[in-house]
């Protein structure tokens, strides 16, 4: 029996480590290649770097104009996560507040959208955003990336407000609330924490689309850091550190993101609000 | 009764904008992905009606049978593959081992930094020459496994499939949520009656997620029919078209101006999708499961 136990943690312990190990290795191999000269690298992969190049940094923000691709990054992940989160939480606050005739139709109706493959409506979406004369603009991807996650947003957003007493809006309404009093002042604060772990995954999501960004812009002026970087990959094909190096920059939003509202995300994920 | 109307059109304003663009990004394109799926259509020109011949063409073509062969691999993978490690390292979590937290913190990664980024840090793993897989072959003395994972006709899909299926964060804390909601008064009643902690995984644990496991399996089948960017920036689809997938072939297709075969490949992807969202329902027939 207890050798049976002794023998169960082992394995446990294990299969634990593995997956750490497959998880953590790539990435710190990566932040490692991106401090070594392209000499070292081809050298030995595996040796660390000696000493450190914090140029292959310097490189890659010159040589594939990481600045201007990270502004277009952040203006375009910021913008679609607040207009995201406004539309998601004006849309759920009805949906979850008031009860009407098509409220549930509507809502199921949206929440379908959580499954459909967007990749399958390439040609749509591409004709529709030239019709509007919006290729290759950034207002393109804020629109499509705002789009494409309302209903995961309407749907996390929604349960959190469907746990709001009813008690609390009478008072409002007794206080002389209207409208959109309510809304602003009493719901959304108490909403918080469903607007922001949706934002949090909306952010993630557009910070790291790569699909949309590639079809519906196409100029430098708007390109954004997944796609400058792998058009940095196509074009400097010798230089490969200061890529890695590229690349360890375009992470650092999203695990800084990410560590910021890690609670929220597990949260988000746990409480039911993806699970459906 | 002011009030009343006054309320309804705030409702009315608040909800418009989420239902225009719904409108313009699900409803309209879906409908205008089956419609254009039934022609033939540069984009330019007039679009002329050729009923199902986009359809029949497709299945004669081969790029399209190796492609809708790997999405249907990819699919089955992940469900019968990545969801099981994500229960088997869930189970484990919940027993709260030293360090579970850090652990699931770190498990998730993977999904947080973008696919491109992993891709190309993949791509240096597999890359022929300077790769870090073959150097590694080298050092532990097994150069004769050595190999051009990427360019060989029969190395190049797995090599682009298998190393995703092993990123169990994300499924894996939705289940591990899951477990630890179930009462803890089954648990204490079974060790009442001797059963060891795998025992309790077995006949309580599983059969009470058995909701969420379906979620994962439908969730995780999608997926795999919406893979794209590993395959683009790994192989481009190749050699000889064997890695490609539904998407990159759509792409490709939207690139050449072939607006009906495109449409048709997309009007393929949500017929399948919506299959594996009814097969997994039926399979699991589970009451709570309802996405």
């Amino acid at each position: 029996m207890k050798i049976n136990a002794l023998l169960e943690k082992l394995l446990s312990r294990t299969i634990l480590s593995l997956f750490l190990v497959y998880t953590l290795f790539p990435m710190l191999w990566l932040v490692m290649a991106s401090l070594k000269t392209n000499v070292e690298l081809l050298g030995d992969p595996f040796r660390l770097p000696a000493p450190p190049q914090f140029g292959n940094y310097v490189n890659a923000f010159k040589s594939a104009h990481l600045a201007l691709l990270f502004s277009n990054s952040v203006v375009i992940s910021f913008s679609a996560t607040a207009l995201n989160a406004l539309v998601a939480s004006m849309a759920a606050y009805v949906l979850s507040r008031y009860k009407f005739k098509f409220g549930s139709v509507i809502f199921s109706t949206l929440i379908t959208g959580i499954l459909v493959p967007v990749s399958a409506l390439m040609v749509p979406y591409f004709t529709l955003i030239r019709t509007l004369g919006l290729y290759d603009t950034k207002l393109a991807l804020i629109l499509t990336y705002t789009a494409i996650s309302l209903p995961l947003s309407v749907f996390i957003i929604k349960g959190f407000m469907d746990s709001i007493p009813g008690e609390l809006e009478e008072a409002a309404l007794l206080d002389g609330c209207d409208f959109y009093q309510k809304f602003f002042r009493v719901i959304v604060p108490i909403s918080r924490t469903g607007i922001v772990t949706a934002a949090t995954f909306q952010f993630l999501s557009s910070w790291n689309e790569f699909l949309y960004a590639m079809l519906l812009t196409s100029s430098e002026q708007v390109r954004t850091l997944q796609m400058g970087i792998r058009f940095f990959a196509s074009q400097f094909t010798t230089d490969f550190t200061s890529m890695f190096a590229a690349i360890v920059i375009s992470i650092i939003p999203s695990v800084a993101m990410y560590s910021l509202f890690q609670n929220q995300i597990i949260s988000g994920l746990t409480q039911g609000s993806i699970k459906g | 009764m002011q009030r009343t109307t006054h309320f309804r059109t705030g409702a009315i304003l608040f909800l418009l904008p989420a239902l225009l663009l719904f409108a313009a990004y699900f409803i309209y394109p879906v409908g205008y992905v089956v419609v254009v799926s039934l022609m033939k259509w540069d984009g330019m020109s007039s679009p002329g009606f050729v009923g199902l011949r986009n359809y029949s063409a497709l299945f004669h073509d081969e790029v399209f049978r190796i492609s809708i062969r790997n999405n249907l691999i990819w699919a089955c993978a992940e469900a019968l593959i990545q969801v099981p490690l994500a229960i088997v390292v869930a189970l484990l979590l919940a027993r709260k081992p030293k360090g579970w937290k850090l652990l699931r913190t770190i498990y998730f990664f993977p999904h947080v930094i973008s696919g491109i980024a992993i891709t190309m840090m993949w791509g240096a793993i597999y890359n022929n020459e300077r790769g870090l897989l073959n150097g590694f072959l080298r050092l532990v003395g097994l150069s004769g496994w050595e190999h051009n994972w990427l360019g060989g006709l029969g190395s190049a899909f797995p090599s682009v499939l298998v190393y995703g299926l092993l990123y169990i964060g994300y499924f894996m804390v939705i289940i591990l949520a899951d477990i630890s909601s179930v009462s803890r008064s089954y648990y204490e009643a079974a060790s009442i009656d001797g059963a060891t902690r795998t025992q309790q995984d077995w006949h309580i644990t599983l059969p009470l997620i058995k909701g969420t496991i379906a979620t994962c399996v439908t969730l995780a089948m999608v997926n795999g029919l919406r893979q794209f960017e590993q395959v683009l920036l790994l192989t481009g689809g190749g050699p000889a078209n064997s890695s490609s997938v539904l998407v990159l072939y759509l792409y490709k297709e939207l690139q050449n101006f072939h607006y009906g075969t495109a449409n048709a490949l997309g009007t393929v992807l949500i017929v399948l999708g919506g299959l594996v969202i009814l097969t997994v329902r039926r399979l699991f027939n589970a009451a709570k499961y309802d996405m």
